[in-house]
């Protein structure tokens, strides 16, 4: 295995890749140096990320519907439907979805915060994801918990509790059972970049890797925890490099492109499936919004690099770009998609608030399993 | 029925239900190969394999968290901590995750932490603690804590074959402790047939009508010693084993506090802020109209616990301590 770790993330991209992407010039300033990996950076053959139009297509619908259930959910707050906060996963709608999107209904999905993307694209459905963030009992925790704190059973989703760090080594405990029940499942965990930080990261990957567990590890690098940038979260130049001090493969990558994360993450669960056990990806995306609803963003963030970013890697506008390079859509078909995933979103919400708030006669219900 | 002793008897449990349910796994440090810290998973490697007793890198909170994972799954996991005051490195996800996931609605999490608890001579600070009164206030918790062979047999088949997260307080003094040293009341005999012990039923040890000594763990002891020196003293003492913690006999406590009208609780760990004062109010809400004097607690005093044989002696409950504090309630 360790002759296959060190060719998967040594080998040079391509200059032309790397220009075309224009990915480390704008990174410069978020790292303590960007020179190590633009040697580390994983050579991609384009041609080989192109699914058929029917999987463009669906990614696309759950890419823009993922924007517009977020932007629902933001008007929601505003309009007072929502107690307590929001979280959203704003730039890493791609990453989300196109991973989630390759795990089969009897897998499991470990999701974080940000990850509205996964959820929809695992089959959560939208009104139930608003109803829990209305406290409603319509939704997945009936009220005993908020917004994006929330798992989804019917479609073998994990809830998250709000200490970063503990799902890597929840989604490797998973990861046990499916290597012990040996049908061939693999297990999808999501973490940020903060997370990295956490002694729970180091000790469920390490774990992961000792017993090779079926565990694909996604570090949504958003290039903020909260306020605290990279360069003063991590000293090594990328958290890919901690692939090779657990003995897994790893990969970083650009997750802002769609068919960039399906391809090296479908590889990744193909290899946990097969017994080849863990893979950490690094998925570089950028969180275009604030930690919260509450957090004003804008008094920290650094605004150049904001809209620079934004123009170039804003995940619904590339992808859009790119089925209508591809000729898989026109503009007028995306316009139409956009428009119907926004109506499906306030349908969502219209539907979620028909659901009755809990009742308080029932909170001492279900602290114990029969 | 046969006569094992406290740590033959975890150990059976655990055999057993391994044999029984193929969902049953056991993890934690050094179980393997080297049988565990107190030898109570010895050979087991050898007969069930790495994949049902497995070894894990040294991570508490890694491999807590890990178990807790494979029980969403659908596993039965028990966690082997090699001493129960490193729990605490656990203690996000056995009381944020794995207690509340059910009340959140995201299914039952059957998973058991073993917990080697309580002094033994000279262990220090981080080797003599009892937890429960860090998780006691956590709902969706279950605490156990057996103190003879039949009931650590029968509590932990009945914690692995729960659906909720079960804390299994096991005493290291009484792993080796000589049968023939054991009072009687703490030497039932083992059913050599499958069984299990609910929780939440106290056991009367001894019998009596002038004060209640309401205990749990290896406080036991010391409870029964004194009742024997107060008997000859012409006081009849009511010794109580609550024997689970989480969830507790009420009723025991009350009816206890109805017949004799002196309480006092007794548990090895620090009187502040232990378990004691939750039960001393309950009495003072709900039984107050019983009570002869005031209710009397014991336990260690309020300092990490220390190593030193005359500091550790002065700092942990012992039966003299129980002795006092007895003919105090009786002469009240």
């Amino acid at each position: 295995m360790s002759d296959t770790t060190a060719e998967k993330i040594s080998i040079p991209a391509s200059r032309e890749d790397l220009a075309r992407l224009d990915f480390f010039e704008d990174l410069k300033d978020r790292y303590l140096s960007v020179e190590g990996l633009e040697a580390r950076w994983h050579p991609i053959d384009r041609d080989g990320c192109a699914p058929d139009r029917e999987t463009c297509l669906r990614l696309h619908h759950f890419i823009s519907l993922t924007r517009a259930v977020e932007e629902t959910l933001d008007s929601a707050f505003r309009a007072g439907e929502v107690p307590g906060t929001a979280f959203f996963g704003r730039g890493n709608e791609a990453a989300s979805v196109a991973s989630a999107d390759l795990l089969r209904e009897d897998e499991w999905l470990v999701p974080m915060h940000r990850n509205c993307g996964a959820h929809l694209a695992k089959g959560h459905p939208a009104a139930s994801i608003m109803a829990q963030y209305f406290g409603r009992d319509g939704g997945p925790a009936r009220g005993r918990e908020g917004n994006f704190h929330m798992g989804y059973r019917p479609k073998k989703i994990a809830q998250l509790i709000s200490h970063i760090g503990t799902m890597v080594p929840i989604a490797a405990g998973v990861a046990w059972a499916e290597k012990a029940r040996g049908e061939g499942r693999a297990v999808l965990n999501f973490i940020g970049d903060g997370g990295t930080s956490s002694g729970d990261f180091h000790e469920g990957l390490n774990f992961a890797a000792v017993h090779r567990l079926p565990l694909v590890v996604i570090i949504d690098n958003n290039q903020y925890a909260y306020k605290t940038l990279p360069k003063e979260q991590f000293a090594c130049e990328s958290l890919v490099l901690k692939a090779p001090g657990y003995g897994v493969p790893g990969f970083l990558i650009d997750g802002t492109d769609a068919l960039l994360v399906r391809k090296i993450c479908g590889e990744a669960l193909d290899r946990a499936r097969a017994g080849g056990g863990p893979t950490l990806i690094e998925s570089v995306t950028l969180r275009s919004v604030g930690h919260s609803v509450y957090d004003k963003y804008t008094d920290y963030v650094d605004m150049d690099h904001f809209k620079k970013w934004s123009e170039k890697r804003d995940p619904v506008k590339r992808f859009d770009a790119f089925l209508i390079e591809r000729g898989i859509a026109t503009e007028d078909d995306l316009g139409e998609s956009h428009a119907r995933a926004r109506q499906e979103a306030e349908a969502a919400r219209k539907e979620a608030l028909k659901s009755p708030f809990p009742d308080p006669g029932l909170i001492e219900d279900d602290v114990y399993a029969p | 029925m046969s006569q094992p002793t406290y740590r033959e008897a975890i150990s059976e449990a655990l055999w057993e239900e391994l044999e029984r349910d193929e969902n049953v796994f056991l993890l934690g440090e050094d179980i393997g190969l080297g049988g565990g810290a107190f030898y109570v998973t010895k050979g087991f490697q050898e007969r069930f394999g790495p994949d049902r007793i497995v070894d894990t890198p040294l991570s508490e909170a890694g491999f807590s968290g890990a178990a807790i994972g494979a029980a969403l799954a659908g596993m039965r996991p028990v966690v082997e901590f090699q001493f129960a005051d490193f729990v605490t490195e656990a203690f996000k996800m056995i009381v944020d995750f794995a207690a509340g996931n059910h009340y959140r609605q995201m299914g039952p999490v059957p998973v058991v932490f073993r917990l080697p608890a309580a002094a033994i001579a000279s262990a220090g600070p981080f080797h003599s603690q009892n937890p429960e009164p860090w998780f006691f206030s956590t709902p969706g918790l279950k605490i156990v804590a057996p103190t003879t062979a039949y009931d650590a047999k029968g509590m932990l088949k009945a914690a692995i074959r729960d659906d909720n997260p079960v804390l299994f307080l096991e005493y290291k003094k009484l792993y080796n402790y000589p049968l023939g040293d054991l009072p009687e009341a703490l030497r039932p005999p083992v059913p050599t047939e499958d069984y299990t012990v609910p929780f939440g039923e106290a056991k009367i040890l001894r019998e009596g009508e002038d004060i209640s000594l309401i205990t749990f763990g290896t406080t036991v002891l010391q409870a029964l010693e004194a009742a024997d020196i107060l008997a000859r003293e012409g006081t009849e003492c009511e010794v109580i084993d609550l024997r689970t913690i989480l969830p507790f006999d009420k009723e025991a406590i009350i009816e206890s506090a109805e017949k004799t009208g002196k309480l006092l609780f007794l548990h090895e760990a620090r009187k502040r802020g232990g378990i004691a004062a939750e039960f001393a109010s309950i009495v003072a809400e709900e039984a107050f109209e019983f009570l002869d004097a005031p209710i009397r607690r014991v336990g260690a005093i309020d300092t990490p616990v220390p190593l030193s044989p005359p500091l550790e002696k002065a700092y942990l409950p012992d039966t003299e301590k129980v002795t006092a504090a007895l003919r105090e309630l009786a002469a009240y």
